[in-house]
């Protein structure tokens, strides 16, 4: 198997450059799985893309405060529950209508927020207050919005690692802008080496790894932040106070799925820098983390 | 006679599983692990049987027949 | 994933959380299919000769099938699947005509002279539909051969629990056959006749384990009309029969040789007398990554039926010396390899069938008819991914 020639397709999706790589024993086979692991991205982007009017979740966030609800399917049931799960798990640090604190924070102005300005936002933000259930889901105020970005980039390399699986491949790696699994779990497998980006220099590597199954979800301030005063604010921001956290440079998570991969990353990101690292100690994955001073902490290791 | 015993086998085997979580059931998709491992040829096999015995049936509701000899 | 991460909570409950999305529910065996399939089986059937012991004029042959089946399954819009069935049938041979005394007390078959030759088609539809929670399908069959006409329609239907640990099943159908019998091979009074048969049946499967799965069925099949079998001259069976079946399953996979055992029984009871247990065994050994060998063995043993007698008493209301009606056991032993290359698979099966009377748990008299056969099938299936 392992002398299976190698395909590759490269496509833009996701907000960033997607990647396959597979072997397959024929090239109609390889036109097939390629053109279905693309379909399948852009299935998910344009049902969840908080950009795309047509889209669930502008659909959802068109009609916050209104008194009908929107039906859900099974699929953005699930997908809810999950960000339901992180919520609960990051002590409400992920949010998904934490989004909307955009409109107060302009990172390529270089301009601070006035306090006014976010005080304005909290009250919209708070995943307690959205009522939702297996069939349908409903923002009460008008002016909140939901935004699957922390998930579905994760869930959608999950599920063209399905795709290609499907379809009988043995051997693959999915990287959709950062996110990647691994397609097929033999023994005899070469794992694939896969580099962490440097947070501050890009297009460099801070480190490398042996991935041999499973997925690696990572989460960073690389871009998207700004310095005032000397003092560096990161994009990521707090929903419950509204401001950036204090929080790790970067952090990459190895685990079976990158749904929770990613998941654990983005929360991981979200806790002050201190916490993170405990946090992160007692999850239970394997894990790597670069804190503020690029220091390097955890260890993947061989996987 | 049967049916009694038959009944309390049943519900013993029913009963009391430990919930299996739905990303433990690999094993169950193995090939060897399915119900019916190869559908034409238990089709084969439960017409030969039917006409070659006077016993037919068991899963499943009972199809249309043939004049089989 | 079971171990250290079964002790971390916040890891638990994430992982719980995200597998109830689709991408993580695996290749379920009773989702809709994505691919189309096909599939194509050759078989040979034949009947050992009679025995000359226990025959009129010496050894006869006996029957010879040829069978080809064609499958076909293809998906349909999202939640929807199509499955074709086609199967033709070459029938060739003799067949017991009836049991007589011989001068040595012993009773002995009389074959049906001249070979009968029969073509047999049927062609089944099935439409099953897939929720999330199970599937319903509704299946068409028309049968036709020279003198035989069947047309059945059934109904079936499975739901998981909300678990998904257990599985419940229900079926009914119903046919209608008709019967037109080929004066000329073997006399027969019958002209035309035809009979109606309604089953229904329930099922429940259960997960044992990571490794084990259960089963158990209960079915009943009524049959009503003509139930006599017109080419046979001592024969006169009742116009109604009502039959009960209990079946149960149970699969387990060993990891270390990487196989799986599989074992199904089933207890068979009638109105006619006639009882039976049957016992399939298989052993499906996964080679290397792509073979299949698979040995198997069947244990069969039936009941004789209430007015069944070799020297059939044409003056009681019933009576039959159909050996298929008396009591025997039957022992198959047989082979199934199945190779996977792409694609394709090719699959390969023989099989071994002989019966005694003296292997059976019931008593009764032995027929001098009792077959034994041999049965090859080559197979090939093609997936479209």
């Amino acid at each position: 198997m392992n002398q299976l020639p190698l395909f590759e397709h490269q496509f833009r999706a996701m907000g960033g450059p997607c990647r396959l790589r597979f072997a397959c024993a024929d090239d109609g086979l390889a036109g097939r799985v390629i053109t279905a692991a693309e379909t399948e991205v852009r299935r998910l982007e344009q049902k969840y893309s908080r950009y795309l009017p047509d889209s669930l979740t502008s659909t959802i966030n068109r009609a916050a405060g209104a008194q009908q609800s929107v039906p859900v399917d099974d699929e953005t049931a699930a997908m809810l529950g999950f960000a339901h799960t992180l919520w609960q798990q990051s002590d409400g640090l992920f949010d998904l209508t934490a989004g909307i604190l955009r409109r107060a924070w302009d990172f390529r102005s270089g301009r601070l927020p006035a306090q006014s300005a976010i005080d304005r936002l909290l009250p919209l933000i708070g995943w307690q207050q959205v009522q939702w259930d297996a069939s349908s889901i409903r923002l009460p105020l008008a002016g909140m919005e939901i935004d699957f970005g922390g998930c579905v980039k994760e869930y959608a390399c999950d599920s063209v690692g399905a795709v290609l699986a499907r379809h009988g491949i043995e051997r693959g790696l999915v990287d959709l802008a950062g996110d990647m699994v691994v397609v097929g779990s033999g023994s005899a497998l070469e794992p694939w080496s896969v580099g962490i980006c440097h947070p501050r220099r890009s297009g460099a590597a801070i480190a490398t790894f042996s991935l041999a199954a499973g997925s690696l979800a990572s989460s960073g301030d690389y871009e998207r932040c700004m310095v005032v005063d000397g003092r560096r604010y990161g994009h990521i921001l707090n929903p419950l106070t509204g401001r950036p956290v204090q929080g790790l440079a970067a952090v990459s998570i190895a685990a079976p799925q990158c749904l929770v991969a990613g998941g654990s990353a983005t929360i991981a990101m979200l806790k002050p820098q201190g916490e993170a690292l405990a946090w992160l100690a007692e999850l239970g994955l394997p894990w790597f983390a670069v804190d503020s001073a690029m220091a390097c902490h955890g260890e993947l290791g061989e996987r | 006679m049967l049916k009694p015993l038959a009944c309390l086998f049943v519900a013993l085997c029913l009963s009391g599983c430990e919930t299996v979580q739905p990303w433990e059931r690999g094993t169950l998709a193995k090939p060897g692990m399915q119900w019916q491992t190869d559908p034409m040829e238990i089709s084969l096999q439960a017409q030969i049987n039917a006409s070659k015995e006077a016993s037919s049936g068991g899963q499943g509701a009972a199809g249309g027949g043939c004049g089989c000899n | 994933m079971s171990g250290p991460a079964d002790k971390r909570p916040t890891l638990l409950a994430l992982t719980s959380s995200a597998l109830l999305l689709p991408a993580y529910q695996g290749v379920r065996a009773d989702a809709a299919p994505e691919f189309i399939e096909l599939g194509m089986r050759y078989s040979k059937y034949e009947e050992d000769n009679t025995q000359g012991s226990k025959t009129f004029g010496g050894s006869s042959q006996r029957y010879d099938i040829d069978a080809a089946q064609f499958h076909l399954l293809a998906p349909v819009a999202d939640n929807w699947a199509v499955a074709v069935d086609v199967q033709w049938e070459d029938m060739s041979g003799a067949s017991p005509w009836f049991v007589g005394q011989s001068l040595d007390g012993g009773p002995k078959v009389i074959m049906s002279g001249a070979s009968i030759e029969d073509t047999r088609t049927e062609v089944s539809v099935t439409t099953r539909y897939y929720y999330d929670r199970g599937n319903a399908g509704l299946n068409y069959v028309r049968s036709k051969e020279d003198d035989y006409d069947s047309n059945a329609i059934a109904l079936d239907g499975s739901f998981n629990s909300a678990d998904g640990m257990t599985t419940y099943s229900g079926a009914i159908s119903t046919s209608r056959d008709d019967i037109e019998p080929t004066q000329g091979s073997v006399p027969t009074n019958t002209l035309k006749n035809d009979k109606d048969i309604s089953s229904a049946w329930i099922g429940v499967s259960r997960i044992v384990s990571k490794n084990a799965i259960v089963r158990f069925g209960l079915a009943y099949t009524y049959r009503e009309g003509f139930l006599t079998d017109p080419y046979k001259k001592n024969d006169k069976r009742p116009g109604e029969r009502n039959e009960w079946a209990f079946s149960t399953g149970y699969r387990h996979y060993f990891f270390w040789p990487d196989g799986a055992l599989q074992a199904d029984y089933r207890y068979f009871d009638d109105d006619w007398g006639v009882a039976s247990h049957t016992l399939n065994l298989a052993w499906h050994q996964n080679l290397w990554r792509d073979t299949q060998l698979i040995p198997f063995a069947r244990y069969y043993s039936q009941g004789e039926a209430d007015f069944f007698a070799n020297i059939a008493d044409t003056d009681k209301r019933y009576y039959a010396d159909d050996y298929r009606l008396s009591s025997f056991g039957a022992v198959t032993v047989g082979l199934r390899v199945r190779q996977q290359i792409g694609n394709w698979a090719i699959t390969a099966v023989g099989e071994r069938y002989e019966t005694d009377e003296s292997w059976g748990v019931y008593s009764g008299d032995e027929s001098p008819a009792l077959v034994n056969y041999w049965r090859y099938s080559f197979g090939l299936d093609y997936v479209f991914r």
